[in-house]
């Protein structure tokens, strides 16, 4: 899903309960920091999708998925969205830092690239 | 005659082509209107999108573009004011100021203004949101994009036009009545009557007519043009072109249109 370049990472975020569950901006918001803060990324609260960087890029999409706590969510080869990280690791760490707002979550990514991945993240 | 043939054919295709962009211009004019003006369309979502959206459109450039309009009111009202004087027509100076900065020259450059700033960010965002396929992925995942991503752009054109002409119109009476009057308070009534007399019931129902058809047309038509965008990153350029062209058409069309309901 698309960020809005005139939103904030945060107004973002706190976008998708306000649109699916007509929540106030307070309410969404704070919902939307308490995420942001578990990933440690609360300091790109405030940049505009122009000013984000690959990973802040990332964790926002990841958390406007994870935000209305689907029952399934797929990364779908996520190298697409992080090219200069070793993305693995730092899907294994943002993953854990989500764990307890993540009910399934799957990562689809090219064969070649199994190896790369820690053993929690094994290959299914 | 194959030639001929082939030739009738390709600006046939064209020429359809360019009409489905009409008819889908329309179509979305209609739509967009309709869901504005439903309340039930705004939810905090979309209110939130609609006020970030009126912020960026036309809150942003209020203090250049009335410097701007402040600069260019004041040239054309020297000129009007020592050309009326000039050939013993001091009377009417006002009178003419009011009639072509407030009615005419202002809500035009203002729309183009808004056309040429907001107008083209829209075509190309739009455009490049139909070739990264994320409008489809919206939809997809059950998001109106009529109500998040296109009316608010609409709302926040359609305001700052609106705005930007109504503050840009007020400037340009008061820099008239220091031009024509002086810096003094008595010929008020005076300036108050010529008022009366430009602004009957059908003038002023033009000019909130007039900037509204200007704003409804600096965002539906970007809108409607990158979406008909094919699916090519070198087609965002052309679309642009197309897109303002098409834009510089319909304004201009606007303007005589109102000019010709006026004056004949």
């Amino acid at each position: 899903m698309p960020l809005r370049a005139n939103l904030s990472l945060l107004d973002n975020i706190a976008l998708i309960p306000q649109y699916r569950r007509n929540l106030d901006y307070a309410t969404a918001a704070a919902q939307a920091w308490q995420l942001l803060l578990l990933t440690g990324h609360e300091g790109a609260a405030l940049k505009r999708d122009p000013l984000l960087n690959h990973e802040e890029r990332f964790v926002a999409k990841l958390l406007r998925a994870a935000i209305e706590q689907p029952p399934i969510i797929l990364i779908d080869r996520p190298a697409l969205l992080l090219p200069d990280t070793h993305y693995p690791p730092f899907l294994q760490d943002l993953l854990q830092r989500l764990a307890d707002h993540l009910n399934d979550c799957w990562i689809l990514d090219y064969r070649w690239n199994a190896p790369l991945y820690p053993p929690s993240l094994a290959p299914r | 005659m194959p030639a001929i043939t082939n030739f009738l054919t390709r600006r046939g295709a064209a020429l359809l082509a360019s009409l489905r962009v009409w008819r889908a211009t329309l179509e979305l004019a209609g739509e967009v209107v309709v869901a504005a003006l439903s309340p039930a369309v705004y939810n905090s979502a979309t209110r939130t999108v609609v006020m970030k959206q009126i912020y960026f459109t036309a809150v942003q450039i209020l203090i250049p573009f009335t410097l701007f309009a402040a600069l260019l009111s004041f040239v054309l009202i020297q000129i009007v004011v020592s050309t009326a004087a000039d050939y013993g027509l001091s009377n009417y100076a006002l009178e003419m100021v009011v009639r072509l900065l407030v009615l005419e020259v202002l809500p035009l450059v203002t729309a183009l203004f808004v056309a040429l700033r907001s107008g083209s960010a829209i075509n190309t965002e739009v455009a490049l949101m139909r070739i990264d396929n994320e409008i489809d992925a919206l939809e997809d995942s059950g998001v109106d994009t009529l109500r998040l991503e296109f009316m608010p752009r609409v709302i926040g054109g359609l305001l700052s036009v609106l705005s930007l002409t109504a503050i840009t119109s007020v400037l340009a009476l008061v820099l008239a009545y220091l031009a024509v009057y002086g810096w003094q308070p008595h010929s008020i009534p005076d300036f108050n009557r010529v008022m009366g007399q430009v602004f009957v019931g059908s003038v002023v129902v033009g000019i909130w007519l007039k900037p509204l058809a200007f704003g409804l047309a600096v965002t539906v038509i970007p809108v409607a043009e990158g979406l008909a965008t094919p699916k090519m990153l070198f087609m965002v350029p052309i679309s642009v072109l197309r897109g303002m062209v098409r834009l510089f058409f319909v304004l201009m069309l606007i303007e005589v249109a109102s000019l010709a309901i006026k004056y004949f």
